[in-house]
Protein backbone atom coordinates (compact mmCIF):
# COMPACT_ATOMS: atom_id res chain seq x y z
CA UNK A 1 0.00 0.00 0.00
CA UNK A 2 1.66 3.31 -1.00
CA UNK A 3 2.15 5.87 2.13
CA UNK A 4 2.82 9.73 1.64
CA UNK A 5 6.55 10.17 1.32
CA UNK A 6 8.27 12.73 3.67
CA UNK A 7 8.66 16.10 2.49
CA UNK A 8 11.75 16.87 1.29
CA UNK A 9 14.91 18.63 3.04
CA UNK A 10 14.35 22.46 2.81
CA UNK A 11 15.73 23.59 -0.36
CA UNK A 12 18.51 26.30 1.02
CA UNK A 13 20.71 23.17 1.97
CA UNK A 14 22.69 23.92 -1.66
CA UNK A 15 24.14 27.12 0.09
CA UNK A 16 26.06 25.05 2.63
CA UNK A 17 28.05 23.20 -0.20
CA UNK A 18 31.35 25.02 0.76
CA UNK A 19 31.61 24.78 4.14
CA UNK A 20 33.78 22.48 5.17
CA UNK A 21 36.49 24.36 3.36
CA UNK A 22 35.19 27.45 4.64
CA UNK A 23 32.63 27.85 7.12
CA UNK A 24 31.69 31.96 5.96
CA UNK A 25 30.65 31.13 2.94
CA UNK A 26 27.25 29.64 4.07
CA UNK A 27 24.72 32.34 5.64
CA UNK A 28 24.28 32.86 9.13
CA UNK A 29 21.37 30.85 11.41
CA UNK A 30 18.34 32.86 11.65
CA UNK A 31 18.34 35.18 14.86
CA UNK A 32 16.04 34.29 17.10
CA UNK A 33 12.39 35.52 17.29
CA UNK A 34 11.27 38.07 19.89
CA UNK A 35 7.72 38.68 20.29
CA UNK A 36 4.82 36.46 19.24
CA UNK A 37 5.16 34.31 15.71
CA UNK A 38 2.46 31.91 14.61
CA UNK A 39 2.96 28.01 14.64
CA UNK A 40 0.40 26.10 12.46
CA UNK A 41 -1.55 28.46 12.52
CA UNK A 42 -1.73 29.00 16.34
CA UNK A 43 -0.08 32.17 18.18
CA UNK A 44 2.28 31.90 20.32
CA UNK A 45 4.08 34.44 22.62
CA UNK A 46 7.67 34.21 23.59
CA UNK A 47 7.24 36.54 26.90
CA UNK A 48 6.25 33.32 29.25
CA UNK A 49 4.23 35.49 32.00
CA UNK A 50 1.27 33.81 34.10
CA UNK A 51 -1.68 36.01 32.97
CA UNK A 52 -3.51 37.64 35.77
CA UNK A 53 -7.17 36.23 36.65
CA UNK A 54 -8.59 39.71 35.47
CA UNK A 55 -7.34 38.66 32.18
CA UNK A 56 -9.08 35.47 32.20
CA UNK A 57 -12.21 37.04 33.02
CA UNK A 58 -12.35 35.43 36.36
CA UNK A 59 -13.23 37.22 39.63
CA UNK A 60 -10.30 37.44 42.42
CA UNK A 61 -11.28 36.19 45.82
CA UNK A 62 -8.20 36.85 47.36
CA UNK A 63 -6.88 40.64 48.40
CA UNK A 64 -4.21 42.25 45.55
CA UNK A 65 -1.45 43.88 46.86
CA UNK A 66 2.84 43.43 46.02
CA UNK A 67 2.97 41.00 48.64
CA UNK A 68 0.23 37.80 49.20
CA UNK A 69 0.90 36.04 52.35
CA UNK A 70 0.05 32.63 49.93
CA UNK A 71 -0.26 30.77 53.72
CA UNK A 72 -2.96 32.78 54.87
CA UNK A 73 -4.88 33.01 51.12
CA UNK A 74 -4.48 29.13 50.64
CA UNK A 75 -6.11 28.04 54.60
CA UNK A 76 -9.29 30.95 53.69
CA UNK A 77 -10.00 29.58 50.43
CA UNK A 78 -9.87 26.25 51.90
CA UNK A 79 -12.38 26.81 54.26
CA UNK A 80 -14.30 28.73 51.62
CA UNK A 81 -14.24 25.79 49.43
CA UNK A 82 -15.51 23.66 52.34
CA UNK A 83 -18.47 25.85 52.97
CA UNK A 84 -19.66 25.80 49.63
CA UNK A 85 -19.35 22.36 49.12
CA UNK A 86 -21.76 21.82 52.38
CA UNK A 87 -23.60 24.72 50.81
CA UNK A 88 -24.35 22.80 47.80
CA UNK A 89 -25.29 19.55 49.62
CA UNK A 90 -28.00 21.79 51.81
CA UNK A 91 -29.36 23.10 48.44
CA UNK A 92 -29.44 19.38 46.24
CA UNK A 93 -31.55 18.56 49.18
CA UNK A 94 -34.05 21.28 49.71
CA UNK A 95 -34.26 23.21 46.07
CA UNK A 96 -32.64 20.53 43.67
CA UNK A 97 -32.81 23.37 40.73
CA UNK A 98 -30.27 26.02 42.06
CA UNK A 99 -27.61 24.09 42.00
CA UNK A 100 -25.72 26.05 39.33
CA UNK A 101 -25.46 29.27 41.06
CA UNK A 102 -23.54 26.88 43.95
CA UNK A 103 -21.35 25.08 41.53
CA UNK A 104 -20.08 27.89 39.57
CA UNK A 105 -19.32 29.42 42.64
CA UNK A 106 -17.04 26.03 43.71
CA UNK A 107 -15.36 26.52 40.68
CA UNK A 108 -14.45 30.13 40.97
CA UNK A 109 -12.81 28.68 44.46
CA UNK A 110 -10.66 26.54 42.79
CA UNK A 111 -9.29 28.41 39.70
CA UNK A 112 -8.31 30.89 42.56
CA UNK A 113 -6.55 28.29 44.51
CA UNK A 114 -5.04 26.87 41.45
CA UNK A 115 -3.70 30.82 39.92
CA UNK A 116 -2.34 31.20 43.70
CA UNK A 117 -0.41 27.99 43.24
CA UNK A 118 0.79 29.38 39.94
CA UNK A 119 1.79 32.62 41.19
CA UNK A 120 3.76 30.64 43.67
CA UNK A 121 6.57 29.17 40.49
CA UNK A 122 8.49 32.22 39.99
CA UNK A 123 9.61 32.55 43.59
CA UNK A 124 9.82 28.58 43.67
CA UNK A 125 12.56 28.90 40.79
CA UNK A 126 14.47 31.70 42.30
CA UNK A 127 14.70 29.67 45.58
CA UNK A 128 16.03 26.76 43.35
CA UNK A 129 18.61 28.97 42.12
CA UNK A 130 19.51 30.24 45.59
CA UNK A 131 20.20 26.66 46.78
CA UNK A 132 22.16 25.73 43.40
CA UNK A 133 24.40 28.64 43.98
CA UNK A 134 25.05 27.68 48.08
CA UNK A 135 25.95 24.43 46.82
CA UNK A 136 28.08 25.32 44.14
CA UNK A 137 29.98 27.61 46.76
CA UNK A 138 30.35 25.12 48.79
CA UNK A 139 31.93 22.68 46.70
CA UNK A 140 34.23 24.71 45.06
CA UNK A 141 35.57 25.78 48.34
CA UNK A 142 36.02 22.10 49.13
CA UNK A 143 38.13 21.69 45.91
CA UNK A 144 40.72 24.44 46.98
CA UNK A 145 40.74 23.16 50.60
CA UNK A 146 41.61 19.67 48.91
CA UNK A 147 44.05 21.22 46.33
CA UNK A 148 45.89 23.06 49.00
CA UNK A 149 46.32 20.00 51.36
CA UNK A 150 47.36 17.97 47.85
CA UNK A 151 49.81 20.88 47.18
CA UNK A 152 51.34 20.86 51.17
CA UNK A 153 50.97 17.32 51.07
CA UNK A 154 53.77 17.24 47.79
CA UNK A 155 56.20 19.83 49.17
CA UNK A 156 56.23 17.86 52.19
CA UNK A 157 57.31 14.76 50.64
CA UNK A 158 59.63 16.37 48.28
CA UNK A 159 61.58 17.78 51.23
CA UNK A 160 61.32 14.55 52.89
CA UNK A 161 63.01 12.55 49.31
CA UNK A 162 65.66 15.47 49.34
CA UNK A 163 66.75 14.44 52.98
CA UNK A 164 66.61 11.22 52.41
CA UNK A 165 69.03 11.53 49.08
CA UNK A 166 71.54 14.03 51.41
CA UNK A 167 71.91 11.23 53.94
CA UNK A 168 72.99 8.76 51.21
CA UNK B 1 7.32 15.65 44.37
CA UNK B 2 7.55 19.38 45.04
CA UNK B 3 5.81 21.04 47.70
CA UNK B 4 3.59 23.09 45.57
CA UNK B 5 2.93 20.42 42.81
CA UNK B 6 1.83 17.94 45.62
CA UNK B 7 -0.44 21.08 46.63
CA UNK B 8 -2.03 20.87 43.07
CA UNK B 9 -2.42 17.48 43.42
CA UNK B 10 -4.01 17.88 46.49
CA UNK B 11 -6.41 20.08 45.75
CA UNK B 12 -7.67 18.22 42.75
CA UNK B 13 -8.20 15.25 45.16
CA UNK B 14 -10.20 17.77 47.13
CA UNK B 15 -12.37 18.39 43.74
CA UNK B 16 -12.64 14.44 42.71
CA UNK B 17 -13.75 13.68 46.50
CA UNK B 18 -16.44 16.02 46.14
CA UNK B 19 -18.38 15.14 42.81
CA UNK B 20 -17.85 11.77 43.25
CA UNK B 21 -19.56 11.77 46.16
CA UNK B 22 -22.42 14.35 44.80
CA UNK B 23 -22.12 11.53 42.11
CA UNK B 24 -22.80 8.42 43.71
CA UNK B 25 -25.50 9.71 46.39
CA UNK B 26 -27.41 10.99 43.44
CA UNK B 27 -27.15 8.17 41.79
CA UNK B 28 -27.53 5.59 44.45
CA UNK B 29 -30.35 7.24 46.77
CA UNK B 30 -33.27 5.33 47.45
CA UNK B 31 -36.79 6.94 46.27
CA UNK B 32 -38.36 9.71 48.53
CA UNK B 33 -41.96 10.17 49.19
CA UNK B 34 -42.67 14.24 47.20
CA UNK B 35 -46.01 14.88 47.61
CA UNK B 36 -49.36 13.14 49.75
CA UNK B 37 -51.22 12.57 46.31
CA UNK B 38 -48.69 10.61 44.77
CA UNK B 39 -48.67 7.00 46.40
CA UNK B 40 -45.51 5.65 48.39
CA UNK B 41 -42.69 4.83 46.44
CA UNK B 42 -42.40 0.73 46.02
CA UNK B 43 -39.73 0.21 49.74
CA UNK B 44 -37.40 -2.04 47.67
CA UNK B 45 -35.35 -3.53 50.68
CA UNK B 46 -32.30 -4.34 48.57
CA UNK B 47 -28.86 -5.33 50.57
CA UNK B 48 -27.82 -1.52 49.48
CA UNK B 49 -30.22 -0.02 51.81
CA UNK B 50 -27.66 -1.10 55.01
CA UNK B 51 -24.64 -0.17 53.11
CA UNK B 52 -26.11 2.92 51.71
CA UNK B 53 -26.34 4.72 55.24
CA UNK B 54 -22.85 4.36 55.14
CA UNK B 55 -21.72 6.45 52.43
CA UNK B 56 -22.30 9.63 53.18
CA UNK B 57 -20.48 9.38 56.52
CA UNK B 58 -17.51 7.81 54.50
CA UNK B 59 -17.45 10.07 52.07
CA UNK B 60 -17.75 13.30 53.83
CA UNK B 61 -14.89 11.72 56.18
CA UNK B 62 -12.58 11.33 52.91
CA UNK B 63 -12.98 14.99 51.89
CA UNK B 64 -12.64 16.18 55.52
CA UNK B 65 -9.48 14.33 55.76
CA UNK B 66 -8.10 15.80 52.00
CA UNK B 67 -9.23 18.85 53.35
CA UNK B 68 -6.46 18.73 56.14
CA UNK B 69 -3.62 17.10 54.30
CA UNK B 70 -4.35 20.54 52.38
CA UNK B 71 -4.17 22.16 55.22
CA UNK B 72 -0.90 20.50 56.56
CA UNK B 73 0.86 20.70 52.91
CA UNK B 74 -0.01 24.57 53.23
CA UNK B 75 1.85 24.87 56.82
CA UNK B 76 4.67 23.00 54.96
CA UNK B 77 5.37 25.32 52.33
CA UNK B 78 9.25 26.85 52.85
CA UNK B 79 8.26 30.74 52.32
CA UNK B 80 11.21 32.13 54.52
CA UNK B 81 11.98 35.09 52.33
CA UNK B 82 10.04 38.26 52.25
CA UNK B 83 9.34 38.77 48.75
CA UNK B 84 10.81 38.88 45.23
CA UNK B 85 13.71 41.44 46.16
CA UNK B 86 15.12 39.99 49.01
CA UNK B 87 15.60 36.98 47.02
CA UNK B 88 17.48 38.65 43.69
CA UNK B 89 19.26 40.51 46.20
CA UNK B 90 20.81 37.68 47.97
CA UNK B 91 21.35 35.86 43.74
CA UNK B 92 23.43 38.53 43.25
CA UNK B 93 25.76 38.41 46.57
CA UNK B 94 25.80 34.44 45.82
CA UNK B 95 26.58 35.20 42.48
CA UNK B 96 29.54 37.83 43.62
CA UNK B 97 30.74 35.10 46.17
CA UNK B 98 30.62 32.37 43.39
CA UNK B 99 33.09 34.28 40.64
CA UNK B 100 35.25 35.25 43.42
CA UNK B 101 35.72 31.47 45.14
CA UNK B 102 36.06 30.21 41.19
CA UNK B 103 38.75 32.34 40.72
CA UNK B 104 39.99 31.48 43.50
CA UNK B 105 40.12 28.13 42.52
CA UNK B 106 41.23 28.62 38.97
CA UNK B 107 44.52 30.13 40.54
CA UNK B 108 44.97 27.22 42.83
CA UNK B 109 44.44 24.67 39.90
CA UNK B 110 47.20 26.87 37.66
CA UNK B 111 49.81 26.57 40.57
CA UNK B 112 49.13 23.37 41.25
CA UNK B 113 49.23 22.43 37.58
CA UNK B 114 52.55 24.73 37.60
CA UNK B 115 54.69 22.36 40.13
CA UNK B 116 53.05 19.41 38.90
CA UNK B 117 55.02 19.96 35.12
CA UNK B 118 58.24 21.24 37.34
CA UNK B 119 58.15 17.65 39.39
CA UNK B 120 57.38 15.66 36.48
CA UNK B 121 60.62 17.01 34.54
CA UNK B 122 63.08 16.89 37.47
CA UNK B 123 61.32 13.19 37.68
CA UNK B 124 62.58 12.46 34.05
CA UNK B 125 65.71 13.84 34.25
CA UNK B 126 66.50 12.07 37.48
CA UNK B 127 65.40 8.44 35.86
CA UNK B 128 67.45 9.68 32.69
CA UNK B 129 70.43 9.53 34.55
CA UNK B 130 69.90 6.73 36.94
CA UNK B 131 69.74 4.92 33.18
CA UNK B 132 72.32 6.54 32.05
CA UNK B 133 70.64 7.72 28.70
CA UNK B 134 72.76 8.47 25.67
CA UNK B 135 70.87 10.17 22.66
CA UNK B 136 71.77 7.97 19.39
CA UNK B 137 73.99 10.48 17.21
Amino acid sequence: MATAAYPPPPPYYRLYKDYLQNPNSAPEPPPPIEGTYICFGGNYTTDDVLPSLEEQGVRQLYPKGPNIDFKKELRSLNRELQLHILELSDVLVERPSQYARRVEDISLIFKNLHHLLNSLRPHQARATLIHILELQIQRRKQAVEDIKRRREEAQRRLKESLGTLEGQ
Amino acid sequence: MDIISQLQEQINQIAGIAFNTFGTLQRDAPPVRLSPNYPEPPANPTEDAANFAEQPKLMSAALVKAAKQFDALVAALPLAEGGEEAQLKRIAELQSENDAVGQDLQRQLEAAEKELKQVQELFSQAADNCLNLKKPN
